[in-house]
């Protein structure tokens, strides 16, 4: 049995507008996705902002219901059965919010666990278990109110692992971490994958995916546009290779050339401080060279590189440049 | 429902009662809706009312002290779903296995018992600042009407949470709700002093039966059939809210769910 089975999953939000002439406006937030996720699994699903990855993970934990279409989390039907799956299941959004910050880590954790209905002796023996698997066991008698946000993304961490569940949902957990935070917190996540936990992961961090799920959806304005493993999404832009320049501003006129060039099959920009890095996918790899620096002739220009296709890469096409 | 379940529910309410006392014994408006009003409110009805009377000081220390527990009930009871949504961790709260009910009942409970610090504060006033005596004269009585007191307050404000999670709308009136409930419940003046039509508005209201035993047993004008009266209604409002409170949490939680409201963002 799949830990996960989604299918023709979809949900609309609605908002009204005005006061005397009132408008319902429609938004299509997930759009008829269906995927399974193995037991064990470490399961991405990546994608820009707005994709829909969040909402996915609110159904999936019970907390939206679906407009139409059915999941199964653990056997358990997400809308039905809602009661019996929650005891199963751990989860955190990325961000600060979500736990008591006028009091401290250990009393969270404590509270948390009888929610959760985990035996006090055993809650007595796994909270500074987990306070020390997260790092926080030197400030757990702190108020969360004087955490950094890695320490509280890390004590989300450890809250959603106090009743020991079968499978987790990670929505952005590295998200406004520092690197270092970020990296704690990965090695975390592949300790957990050790354990044979089954793993759900959003993201947008292309590398993070990369190093740690074993398949990717990639979900784009709510659908998913591609389902494979990290090295079978790579395969779609094997034919390709990547020219990055540097730029130090670049008006739409010029990527609206370089989108224009026959051999150019997508045109991504990445900001990086005061600069911008133009990221082309083209079929011709360096011969196309001369037709792209023509394309940017009028802009200041910094280091150019050509190079094989990443992963991102493989999502940036995917996703159409809107990474 | 098994024993097993039963017993973890109750460990429920009783950490989420000392994680809310935790939290109140640090936030100053509760501090002053317990407090502070309760302590003006004594020194305004002790001068207007003792003078003339010397004995109703006892009915003015039970009146204030009522007010403050009707105060925090309502803003703090009240708010005790809605402030969770503010602060993001009712998504955490409704995504684990102990129904919500539980946790807003520990809640309210915390705030109740905590508020009835009002009526220590009341008691203190009039009996070191004011010097007025005041004796409790049928007590067993009095303690058993303050139990029912406490338990038909948590379960009026387990009615009022998840109303205004539905519809922050009628929260707006939360602050015209405070002074009518003072005047309806007769905390501090006989409601016999009110129009006639007003009356089966008091009879409604679980704090009015709450006022009228604690006022009676306290003055020692409490009959049996009295007590039994007040007694039996608090009794039944508390176990009719509790009962609409689960109804009405499951229906909104399931509304919540599927409008997408128990977040903010």
């Amino acid at each position: 049995m799949n830990a996960i089975q989604v299918e023709h999953l979809r949900r609309v939000f609605k908002s009204t507008i005005g006061v005397l002439r009132r408008t319902t406006k429609q938004v299509v937030a997930v759009d008829d996705i269906s995927f399974e996720v193995a037991a064990g699994e470490l399961f991405g699903l990546l994608g820009p902002n707005g994709a829909g990855k969040t909402t996915t993970v609110k159904m999936l934990t019970t907390l939206l219901i679906p407009t139409s279409g059915t999941a199964h989390v653990l056997g358990e039907d997400v809308v039905h059965q809602a009661e019996r799956l929650r005891a199963r299941i751990g989860f955190i959004f990325g961000g600060e919010r979500g736990l008591y910050w006028r009091l401290s880590g250990h009393d969270n954790l404590r509270y948390f666990s009888s929610l959760y209905h985990v035996d006090p002796a055993v809650a007595a023996k796994r909270i500074p278990y987990l306070l020390e698997l997260v790092g926080l066991a030197d400030r757990a008698k702190e108020k969360v109110d004087g955490y950094s946000r890695g320490m509280k993304q890390r004590l989300h961490i450890a809250r959603t692992l106090l009743h020991d569940p079968e499978m987790l949902f990670l929505d952005e957990p590295t998200i406004g971490l520092d690197p270092v935070g970020a990296r704690e917190l990965r090695d975390v996540i592949r300790d957990l994958q050790a354990e044979k936990k089954t793993i759900l992961l959003t993201t947008h961090y292309m590398f993070e995916a990369d190093a740690l799920c074993q398949r990717l959806a990639v979900i784009n304005k709510g659908r998913i546009i591609a389902l494979d493993t990290p090295a079978g999404l790579k395969r779609h832009v094997k034919d390709l290779a990547v020219v990055d320049v540097e730029v130090f501003g670049i008006p739409d006129e010029n990527l609206a050339r370089l989108r224009a060039l026959p051999s150019v099959d997508t045109v991504s920009v990445e900001d990086v401080d005061q600069r911008q890095i133009v990221r082309v996918q083209t079929t011709e790899g360096s011969a196309s060279l001369p037709a792209i620096l023509s394309a940017l002739s009028d802009l200041r220009l910094g280091k150019v590189n050509v190079r094989e296709p990443s992963l991102e890469d493989a999502y940036v096409r995917l996703v159409g440049g809107e990474a | 429902m098994t024993t097993s379940t039963f017993r973890q529910d109750l460990r429920v309410v009783a950490s989420t009662f000392e994680v809310t006392l935790k939290m109140i014994a640090v936030d100053s408006f509760v501090l002053f809706g317990i407090l502070i009003q309760p302590l003006i409110i004594s020194v305004l009805a002790i001068w207007m009312l003792t003078p003339k009377d010397p004995t109703q000081a006892i009915f003015v220390v039970i009146g204030s002290g009522m007010t403050g527990l009707w105060s925090t009930l309502l803003f703090v009871g009240g708010n005790s779903i809605t402030r969770e949504r503010w602060t993001g961790t009712l998504e955490s709260l409704v995504a684990q296995p102990t129904p919500l009910a539980y946790i807003v009942f520990g809640k309210n409970l915390a705030s109740v018992l905590q508020s009835l610090l009002s009526m220590v504060v009341s008691y203190a006033l009039a009996a070191l600042l004011f010097h007025l005596e005041l004796r409790i004269v049928q007590p067993v009585p009095f303690a058993i009407s303050l139990l029912l007191t406490v338990f038909s307050f948590v379960c009026f404000g387990l009615i009022i949470a998840p109303v205004f999670l539905l519809n922050p709308a009628v929260q707006q009136w939360q602050n015209a709700m405070e002074f009518p409930v003072y005047i309806l419940a007769g905390f501090l003046f006989p409601i016999a002093l009110l129009p006639g039509w007003t009356t089966p508005f008091s009879y409604l209201l679980a704090p009015y039966w709450a006022a009228r035993a604690l006022h009676a047993t306290s003055n020692g004008s409490a009959t049996a059939g009295e007590l039994a009266l007040c007694w039996g209604m608090m009794g039944l409002f508390g176990a009719l809210y509790l009962v609409f409170s689960g109804l009405l949490l499951r229906v909104i939680l399931r509304k919540a769910r599927a409008d997408a409201t128990l977040g903010l963002e």
